[in-house]
């Protein structure tokens, strides 16, 4: 994912461990960069989405 | 060339196992997106030695060969100027790269060329990358990659690589440099005469071997480069002493005019390399996100634009719409005349005891007051805020904030960076003062919490203290001017007070564009979610509290132990209530003075100062014990007594103003 602070571009798995001291528990992805905490998304936000992307947003950069 | 031998020497040293490649280039040219392509996802980020600037390095796999990829921070040349360009520049010097990657941004391709002669000229292994070639394209500028290869004597590649567009070309060429295949000596660029005879004269005393070549250094130690010239120093020995009185007698001969004339025929240089390889058209489309970018970054126009986004953001849309239509919807209409009507009636036939139906239906209780707060109250203000929130993160408005801001903030010992914490402090404090940890000194980090603490009124506070003061005329402007002058007034002395120096700050700005619906709803629901998800329990848990402070008589106490404190800053004593309320959530104590207003108890000076003392008065409690954490009990301790003394403080006085100027009423 990019970063919406720095644009910087990193793996979203990487970061998601990198916190661990927000409130009530992390729900963001914070930037290995700049530390913004970027909301994760919502599961029900992410179902949604799977049903209407297209194949070719998913391909990654496996092609 | 000498400086080309000793590269190569200290290449074979480290065996032809592990090649490596070094970005450099200005800020914001797409570097780090190229270095996140090259690399995937084994990366390192750590502070250069001794310094405050961080490196990325990463390892990738190019036909079968391995390489260690570093990014460097931005450099605008290689006289370098700033902590970031020396580092950029000692990650050249010092780890020998066996390919120099010069990426610029091909809108501004005859100003970056420059540094590409200059890294040529330096007799560094260089390949050149123009970046952002689509937009250059969109802009209507033609380039002409090969005429510009041939010019320039090293592999010139056109990319997009925010598009992955020449990732394969870069690949490519770097496979081919580490097989030696490019092995065409680069050009020369002579100077004119009198230059060219002054920079030959210098170097023709210099013997020491180096990385960088000879006629490079020449040139640097004529524009007083005090690395270079301790580089040149320790190498050449005793001849050192012969080249500085050498480089003495030239700047005496020419004064001033060294680093002019070097500039203008760098220009010219430029010039010539683009003539017929870069041709713009008659009238420059400037896209609107450029236009936007730079009016938010320069202060004379963003300052304007600040404010403008502030009005129609803060005050328009979450001031009147959030907390003004929409909670007067769901807290008037709904909770107050249906909902809450309907469930105490419900719960007082069901329920025998009355003090268990004050658990739930009373003045505290957690459906009639920590429900109706949280839903009623802070759900449309927090929902229209992160709206909001989201629009502008997504329109790439907040580093430019930063880059605008940092001129101001270095005078409260911070730099750009520390708008992250803030900005966030604006959605909630807690969550700010933890990210408090990215700042780079302790120093920035411990000014920063106070001013959060202090000054910086997290989302649902500020939205019903927006709709609060905005019914009566001036009120918003006396409490936003009472922040305004705290927080400039707390940083000065912070500053002053607090030992060390305020450390750099730089950033590469992602492009300005218009926000996705989609991507604002999706970050807006998010939020939204966990917000609640955090405030529901601690809701329903500080109206628990508050019933048994009820029960027990002690919540009587409380109020009246607070009574005189209250009526010092001429304030009535239910006040002390939304201040109880405050200790739990900031939210939680502004909606308790929302409710004091609706019941028609305060007037528009006792609005004012409630509201400035609420928004100073001490960090909730959750935002208390991450200060407590991120900066340890006597920190934390202090600052929040600190706090609440200013806080009572400026609220007495800016009673007795009021009540003397007889303003606000
Ligand atoms: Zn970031
Ligand atoms: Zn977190």
């Amino acid at each position: 994912m990019k970063c919406a602070f720095c644009g910087h571009e990193f793996d979203e798995k990487e970061a998601r461990q990198g916190c661990g001291a927000c409130p009530g528990g992390c729900h963001s992805v914070h930037c290995p960069k700049c530390n913004y905490s970027n909301p994760l998304e919502a599961k029900l936000i992410r179902k949604i989405r799977s049903l209407f992307t297209r194949n070719d947003d998913q391909g990654g950069d496996g092609a | 060339m000498a400086s080309c031998c000793a590269n190569q020497t200290e290449v074979s040293n480290r065996g032809d196992t592990l090649k490596r490649v070094v970005l450099v280039g200005n800020p914001n040219v797409g570097k780090s997106v190229l270095f996140n392509a090259l690399t995937g996802a084994y990366v390192t980020v750590s502070n250069y030695p001794g310094t405050s600037v961080e490196v990325s390095r990463g390892n990738a796999t190019i036909q079968g060969r391995s390489w260690q990829v570093i990014d460097t921070p931005g450099m605008y040349s290689i006289h370098t100027i700033t902590e970031e360009e020396r580092v950029a520049r000692e990650i050249i010097l010092h780890e020998t790269p066996d390919v120099v990657l010069h990426v610029l941004d091909a809108r501004n391709l005859e100003r970056m060329l420059a540094m590409t002669i200059q890294l040529i000229e330096a007799g560094l292994p260089v390949i050149l990358v123009v970046n952002i070639m689509d937009e250059a394209e969109r802009m209507g500028l033609k380039i002409d990659l090969n005429l510009l290869q041939e010019r320039l004597g090293i592999p010139v590649i056109g990319a997009a690589t925010a598009r992955k567009r020449g990732l394969d070309q870069i690949r490519s060429a770097l496979a081919s440099y580490a097989s030696g295949k490019e092995g065409a000596a680069p050009m020369q660029f002579p100077y004119a005469s009198p230059l060219e005879r002054n920079v030959q004269e210098v170097v023709g005393l210099m013997k020491g071997e180096y990385i960088l070549s000879r006629r490079a250094l020449a040139i640097l130690l004529l524009q007083r480069d005090e690395e270079i010239v301790s580089l040149v120093r320790e190498r050449e020995g005793e001849g050192y002493a012969a080249i500085a009185a050498k480089v003495a007698s030239i700047s005496f001969e020419r004064r001033e005019s060294f680093h002019l004339d070097l500039s203008l025929e760098r220009n010219s240089m430029v010039r010539n390399l683009v003539k017929g390889a870069f041709v713009a058209p008659d009238t420059r489309v400037v896209t609107w996100s450029e236009h936007l970018s730079r009016w938010a970054v320069n202060p004379l126009t963003g300052v304007p634009l600040l404010l403008l986004v502030l009005y129609f953001g803060l005050y328009r849309f979450v001031g009147d719409f959030g907390a003004g239509t929409l909670v007067d919807l769901l807290e008037n209409r709904l909770f107050m005349e249906r909902f809450n009507p309907w469930i105490t009636g419900w719960v007082k036939e069901i329920v025998p005891w009355e003090i268990i139906q004050e658990l739930f239906v009373g003045e505290y209780g957690i459906i009639t007051l920590g429900i109706r707060y949280a839903v009623g109250i802070i759900l449309p203000i927090v929902a229209t805020f992160f709206i909001f929130f989201s629009f502008l993160e997504d329109t790439g408005y907040f580093p430019r904030l930063a880059l605008l801001v940092d001129r101001v903030f270095k005078r409260f010992g911070m730099t750009g960076r520390a708008v992250i914490p803030m900005v966030l402090g604006f959605g909630c404090d807690t969550m700010a003062t933890m990210v408090t940890r990215t700042l780079e000194t302790v120093r920035e980090r411990v000014i920063a919490t106070i001013l959060l603490s202090l000054a910086i009124p997290c989302s649902a506070q500020l939205g019903v203290i927006i709709a609060l003061l905005s019914k009566a005329p001036g009120a918003l402007a006396v409490w936003g001017g009472c922040l305004m002058l705290l927080f400039v007034v707390v940083g000065l002395l912070a500053t002053r007070v607090l030992p060390g120096d305020a450390p750099m700050f730089y950033m590469e700005l992602p492009p300005m564009r218009l926000p996705q619906v989609s991507n604002v709803l999706t970050k807006t629901y998010t939020r939204m979610q966990w917000y609640f998800l955090e405030i529901l329990p601690l809701f329903v848990l500080a109206s628990v509290l508050l019933w048994l402070g009820k029960v027990t008589g002690f919540f009587e106490k409380a109020v009246d132990a607070m009574t005189p404190l209250m009526a010092s800053l001429g304030l009535p004593r239910e006040t002390a209530v939304a201040f109880i309320f405050g200790f739990f959530r900031r939210d939680y104590g502004a909606a308790g003075l929302y409710d004091l207003q609706t019941k028609g108890l305060m007037d528009a000076r006792q609005l004012t100062v409630a509201a400035v003392t609420l928004t100073l008065f001490i960090p909730c409690v959750a935002q208390f014990l991450i200060m407590k954490k991120e900066r340890g009990w006597k920190v934390a301790g202090a600052i929040g007594l600190f706090v609440s003394c200013l806080a009572f403080g400026s609220g007495y006085l800016l009673n007795q103003v009021l009540l003397i100027t007889g303003l606000l009423t």
